[in-house]
């Protein structure tokens, strides 16, 4: 059942459409993933979604309510972690969230949040002495502390190191888990991969692409791409005789073998067959990445297209 | 607690731990009667042009409205003007507090440092100087926090507009001098032509130096006083409210 409904979302700053026709739906239960270059409009669509924005036309229901008309309601049911907001440097991080949970009708235990997110070591440690993470995680106990049925969290680990942005992935499940439906904005596509249920691709102010990620790596092809050195040199024709292949390549002593479907089973089989030994044998994956950038830099060179038709 | 206690509670606490405002908060009024009293030659001797009074009788409740003045258009307004220049505002746009209650914040944590401040200064004049002790004690006490509530609403809408401190702090300053000119901090308001002292009278700073002038001596304040004071704090402190921006 969707919680989150966007209908034709346009949002205009100057002559500039920054969102320009954005659809899309939230389920309920689900981390729902927006994707999409710097300036994309992905932003604008959250803060659209908030109520912080005014949407130029198009409409936004977000669990039965009006964002714009039904603020302060949804601020209670609706926890938001955005870009550039932050905490007063001296304040201690347990006065912070004790602050900020009697902003709530139903807050939860602070300290038990605390705790979860792994900060209740530092409950008495100001704000400007945490490290990047640990301001991203008190950030995301804020959103949470109300006890909100969404979570809204823009670009949570832009910023923070790969270890730091690990532990804020398995905080990330952990919300999902307690029954709190999450929409992340994202640039890290291993990020999307790991973590959304859905994604939507958000380029140029318009959605280019919306599925699991699954989904959207299938829609390219979903190639894969195979090296191995045999111990036998080995018949290219053989090889692609086997329907999965589509290509053949020598590298060196390296064969490298493009395919799809189970090409990796039916080229260890064949090997076997040939009582050939794979050294090395190495399978690339294509993954949510290299999906993302055919579906952007796809519609790059459409959008291109149009305008210099249109010149 | 309530979410006004709590933001309260917690702007109290920054307060304290930023030194610099504590210094000018709680010690300024206090520190420049002595400083005026023990540097100044003859500022503690009565003058037959002030009708035998002392310099330091008159100056003393400029003094307490100067302290004023200064927590409410120089320290207050960069505080909420650096909240919404850091995204500090932003952070909170999201919960469903009101802005009132971040306003109320301010204004209670200041009236607290300005109780204290003052009663600092009051003392310090009467036990060091020879100044009077206030005739009307409860009388000059009303006058101070209806001042104090005056300028605190000034400062409070200047901080709800402005977008960075640096400019929250100019645009406070550009109200403070001509605040403490027409207060009488330069030309004694006896002094003023009429013109000038109707404009004084109308002003809150110059309102609150007569109420508490009146009440330190013995003579209640006029209702007009009060009244001035109490509308500008009022409508100015609404106003705040109604143009309060988040960023």
């Amino acid at each position: 059942m969707p919680i989150i409904e966007v209908e034709g979302l346009v949002k205009t700053y100057g002559k500039t459409n920054v969102v320009d026709g954005i659809t899309f739906s939230v389920d309920e239960g689900e981390i729902f993933g927006i994707v999409g270059p710097n300036g994309a409009g992905k932003t604008t669509t959250v803060e659209s979604v908030v109520g912080l924005r005014k949407p130029d036309s198009g409409r936004i229901n977000v669990l039965g309510l009006n964002p714009i008309e039904d603020r302060f309601e949804l601020t209670e049911q609706v926890g938001a972690q955005l870009q550039e907001g932050r905490l007063q440097d001296k304040i201690r991080v347990s006065e912070a969230i004790e602050m900020y949970a009697s902003f709530y009708r139903n807050p939860k235990d602070w300290r038990k949040l605390l705790d979860q997110l792994g900060l209740g070591t530092k409950a008495d440690s100001q704000y400007r002495n945490l490290s990047g993470g640990q301001k991203q995680r008190l950030s995301v106990a804020l959103a949470l502390i109300g006890s909100p049925t969404i979570a809204v969290l823009d670009e949570l680990t832009t910023g923070l190191d790969p270890q730091a942005r690990r532990s804020t992935w398995d905080t990330i499940e952990r919300i999902r888990d307690d029954g709190v439906t999450v929409v992340l904005v994202t640039h890290f596509m291993e990020e999307a991969e790991r973590l959304c249920d859905r994604i939507m691709v958000v380029d140029q102010g318009r959605v280019a692409a919306t599925g699991s990620p699954a989904e959207l790596i299938e829609r390219i092809g979903g190639d894969q791409l195979l090296r191995f050195r045999p111990s036998e040199p080995i018949d290219d024709a053989d090889l692609k005789e086997l329907v999965e292949v589509d290509s053949v390549e020598h590298r060196g002593s390296n064969v490298v073998v493009k395919g799809h479907g189970n090409v990796v089973h039916a080229v260890t089989s064949l090997l076997a067959r040939r009582r050939i030994i794979a050294h090395e044998f190495r399978v690339d994956q294509t993954g949510l990445e290299d999906a993302y950038l055919e579906i952007t830099s796809d519609r790059r060179s459409r959008g291109n297209d149009v305008e210099r038709e249109a010149s | 607690m309530t979410a006004t206690m709590q933001l309260t509670k917690v702007e109290g606490r920054l307060f304290v731990r930023d030194p610099i405002a504590l210094f000018f908060g709680l010690v300024f009024p206090a520190l420049l009667l002595v400083l005026l009293g023990a540097f100044f030659p003859g500022f503690t001797d009565p003058s037959p042009d002030l009708g035998g009074a002392s310099y330091l009788d008159v100056y003393a409740p400029i003094v307490l409205a100067l302290g004023l003045a200064t927590l409410g258009l120089v320290t207050l307004p960069p505080i909420l003007g650096g909240y919404r220049q850091l995204g500090i505002l932003r952070r909170l746009r999201t919960t469903p507090v009101h802005p009132a209650r971040l306003l109320s914040a301010q204004l209670i944590v200041h009236l607290a440092v300005a109780l204290v401040a003052g009663s600092a200064a009051v003392v310090a004049a009467v036990a060091l100087f020879d100044v009077d002790v206030p005739q009307l004690p409860i009388w000059l006490a009303t006058s101070y926090l209806l001042a104090a509530a005056s300028m605190f609403s000034i400062g409070l809408l200047v901080g709800a507009v402005a977008r960075t401190s640096v400019s929250a702090q100019a645009i406070g300053m550009g109200i403070y001098f001509p605040m403490l000119f027409l207060a009488g901090m330069w030309i004694p308001r006896s002094i003023m032509p009429d013109t000038l002292r109707t404009v004084s009278d109308l002003t809150p700073l110059g309102a609150a130096v007569q109420a508490m002038e009146d009440s330190w001596f013995g003579v209640a304040p006029s209702a007009w006083t009060l009244a001035v004071m109490a509308i500008w704090a009022v409508v100015v402190g609404l106003l705040a409210v109604r143009m309060f921006r988040w960023e």
